[in-house]
């Protein structure tokens, strides 16, 4: 089920006022129920996949738990090739057989691998990494095995969260799930008001950048190169406000029953560097990596060799996560390529110093979401020859018929509300910065919400980027 | 509690006041936009035609494909109104549409509108379920929502809210794959095929060395390997809603199955294809003369070489078979265009 449909709009005051409605002890099973109810919308057969993560993981992290040694580590193994077997099979295996075809032609040999007519689950990758987080906890003695199978189930099912995010962890979102959360009007209240800007900010902002990047990505030769950079920016409005309205929504959902998910952005856009962008940007995804990933593989405190290769190595994994797409691959080793040229260029020390001065700050943070703009074709290209034409397009102009870039003029309504809101809360969240208003600022925002959705929402709806991952 | 209470109400007169002014805004500037953008412009053409025609054509690229060498390129309703002599006839027209778009167009007709006949097209292809399950299903889905009769923003919201089959192409080919394995199909007993999919796959093995005649043969197996199942079939709805909506509306009401290739279907498949294809233009005629429609029977009326497409199934017929068509038309709902 996608947030911004109307069985979703039904789907959510049905659940909320169940949840409030039950008891505490029978809570677990409303939630497990709804979230698979949620999931099986897109493609039922496909919540086998998920049983089969629970089961996986529920069994290794009881058997690990009083394990020793060699055995405990066992079933971290099982675990982890379990679920990445999983994600493999249904998200890699046809891009590693196209990749071995290509490859037989290259080397002119002949091949019997061919490619299957599998439907990628959605949110495989969260949801397998989310899980997985779990028994790396428990292998490290850090997290208690879970012994109730329902509250683990909804652990990773919850979902708010359970297709594109945050990846939480089980210390967070485990304990919450098995907490007593009465009714407050406070959290109802919070949780509206996140949907209600998470429904904003994606059917007015990302579903109207959509049309524009898509004319332009599929025929890029048809375009100016104005028109063409103008679509790379819209690409960036585009995947922020699909991922940030998504976890605002994700957010506002779960705080309706109590349930505090972590933030997953921090104004992405407003980083001075590609590291700032990094902890801003898809946080839970940055921090997994970084805590079962990066740190294991020493971190920085190796020699700059090494932490070079590291870095790129994980930067490089992090777009594979994405998709089984060598563009993503690429995505990912040129943000790992930026981090480490920034890096060496901040080790001069007047560089250094002069980066504390505002007007300083300000040339970094558009420096950075030009970087950052420039290497989102990777994300967004089909393939590399897409990215190719994309990139052919911007140096050189056209020498066909020039087809002009429709942007319609009220896109920039919403576009500029958006805007201010982002500036007026910098730092805060929409539930916190709006909270504490006066009733007056409160309910002409919930207006201008209301109204901007009616008029400015996309008429093709399109479904979340992320969701595909 | 009682304070929560009131806090919901003024949300819902919020929502109320917003849906109110937003639709007086979205109507005046953006709603013919959206009409066009979603590919619902027929509405438009229907309001326009409806005040000065008696007559409406509904129709789908059969109407005005012609062919190549075609003298006269005349569409097959131009070529029904030419015999016209004290009526006129409009027609709504767009590519792969089918009974469900007609009849919420239909529903759009006013009741001071001058039109007194409706001649509604009828693709015999349409039932199938290559064309049930088309990818093409979701646009046509979302534009249909423009043509309910509902206030125009509650239109643009469902349409922005996905209220309307939008399925991805996976799945409607998975349910397509699962009708070609699961209908049964009326063939005579000894006949070893009782589903499409196996009638399929043994043609395809046993002309496999033949690509063009083994994937033109196999075409025909799919469009035409079904038998309608009154039941279940969603055209089946559509065209019994029709019926149901020009009572309401005092339509006369004409229904034009259209020509099929039934020739090729037979040297290319054989009689059992032939039959079926048979079998379901009687259905249709029996079932919806017995409720009282003119169902203009043009099956097979048009040689095998009369249509344009001669590598695939479509209705598209050069001029000739345009000609004998509209003839037959105007010649079996005489009695509605004269």
């Amino acid at each position: 089920m996608l947030f911004n449909t109307l069985n979703f709009l039904l789907f959510l005051p049905v659940v909320i006022g169940m949840y409030y409605l039950i008891p505490n002890r029978s809570r677990w099973i409303l939630l497990f129920v709804a979230s698979c109810y949620f999931y099986m919308v897109f493609y039922p057969p496909y919540v086998l996949i998920l049983f089969a993560v629970i089961l996986i993981d529920y069994f290794c992290g009881l058997k690990m738990e009083n394990a020793k040694g060699f055995r405990r580590k066992l079933f971290l193994i099982l675990s982890v090739v379990g679920n990445i077997g999983i994600l493999g099979y249904f998200k890699y295996s046809n891009f590693l057989a196209t990749s071995w075809i290509d490859f037989s032609v290259f080397a002119h040999f002949k091949t019997s691998m061919h490619v299957s007519d599998i439907l990628l689950p959605i949110g495989l990758s969260f949801h397998t990494f989310q899980s997985l987080s779990y028994t790396i906890e428990v292998y490290r003695g850090k997290q208690k095995a879970e012994r109730h199978i329902g509250y683990f189930a909804n652990y990773v099912l919850f979902f708010p969260q359970m297709v594109a995010g945050p990846i939480e962890r089980y210390n967070r979102l485990g304990v919450q799930l098995r907490e007593n959360h009465p009714y407050a009007y406070e959290n109802i209240a919070a949780g509206f008001k996140m949907v209600l800007y998470g429904l904003f900010v994606k059917m007015c902002i990302a579903d109207n950048m959509a049309p524009i990047v898509n004319a332009v990505y599929e025929h890029p030769e048809k375009f100016s190169q104005l028109s063409v950079i103008t679509a790379l920016i819209a690409f960036s409005l585009q995947i922020y406000a699909d991922f940030y309205g998504y976890s605002t929504i994700a957010l506002g959902a779960a705080k309706m029953m109590g349930i505090n998910l972590m933030d997953n952005f921090k104004q992405p856009y407003f980083a001075t560097s590609i590291r700032d962008f990094w902890k801003r940007w898809h946080i839970s995804l940055s921090s997994w990596f970084r805590d079962y990933v990066f740190i294991p593989m020493g971190g920085s405190r190796v020699n700059l060799f090494r932490f070079i290769i590291n870095i790129l190595f994980l930067f490089a994994l992090s777009g594979f996560w994405h998709g089984a797409n060598y563009t993503f691959i690429i995505w990912g080793a040129l943000h790992g390529l930026a981090y480490l040229l920034e890096y060496g260029v901040m080790k001069i020390s007047f560089i250094e110093k002069m980066a504390q001065n505002r007007m300083v700050k300000f040339i970094h943070g558009v420096k950075t979401f030009l970087i950052v703009t420039f290497i989102w074709i990777f994300f967004r290209a089909e393939n590399m020859t897409n990215a190719k034409q994309i990139i052919h397009a911007i140096i050189y102009s056209s020498k066909e018929k020039i087809t002009p870039l429709l942007i319609q003029w009220w896109v920039l309504i919403p576009f500029l509300i958006f805007i201010a809101v982002e500036i007026l809360i910098r730092k805060n969240r929409i539930d916190n910065w709006l909270g504490g208003k006066k009733v007056f600022l409160r309910w002409s925002f919930y207006f201008v919400m209301l109204m901007c959705i009616m008029l400015f929402s996309g008429i093709k709806s399109y479904p979340f980027i992320y969701f595909r991952f | 509690m009682k304070q929560t209470g009131i806090k919901f109400a003024a949300l819902g007169v919020l929502l109320v006041v917003s849906l109110f002014l937003s639709n007086i805004i979205y109507s005046k500037w953006f709603y013919k936009d959206d009409l066009i953008e979603t590919d619902a412009k027929m509405l438009l053409e229907l309001d326009s035609l409806q005040n000065v025609n008696d007559i409406i054509y509904f129709a789908e690229s059969s109407n005005a494909t012609t062919g190549y060498y075609d003298t006269c390129k005349k569409s097959i309703s131009e070529l029904i109104a030419d015999q016209l002599k004290n009526k006129s006839l409009g027609t709504i027209q767009h590519a792969a549409i089918h009974a469900k778009t007609y009849l919420e167009l239909i529903k759009n007709i006013r009741p001071d509108s001058k039109v007194k006949t409706i001649i509604v097209t009828m693709n015999l292809r349409s039932f199938d379920a290559d064309w049930i399950n088309s990818k093409l299903e979701t646009p046509l889905m979302r534009a249909n929502v423009m043509y309910a009769q509902l206030p125009a923003i509650i239109k643009k919201l469902m349409i922005s809210f996905s209220a309307y089959d939008d399925k991805v192409e996976y799945l409607r080919n998975k349910e397509r794959a699962h009708h070609w394995k699961h209908d049964p199909i009326i063939v005579p007993e000894n006949f070893p095929y009782k589903n499409v999919k196996d009638w399929d796959g043994a043609i395809f093995s046993k002309l496999f060395d033949q690509p063009k005649t083994r994937d033109l043969t196999c075409a025909y197996i799919k469009t035409y390997g079904f038998s309608i199942d009154t039941l279940t079939n969603p055209r089946i709805k559509d065209f019994d809603e029709i019926v149901k909506v020009a009572k309401e509306k005092n339509l006369h009401l004409v229904f034009n199955l259209l020509a099929e290739n039934v020739q090729y279907a037979d040297s290319l498949v054989g009689k059992e294809l032939v039959s079926l294809i048979k079998q379901n233009r009687d259905l249709l005629m029996q079932r919806y003369n017995k409720n009282g429609v003119i169902v203009v029977d043009n099956l097979e009326l048009v040689n095998g070489k009369e249509f344009c497409d001669q590598d695939w199934t479509t209705e598209h017929y050069v001029q000739s078979g345009r000609i004998r068509i509209a003839g037959n038309v105007f010649a079996t709902a005489a009695v509605y265009l004269k």
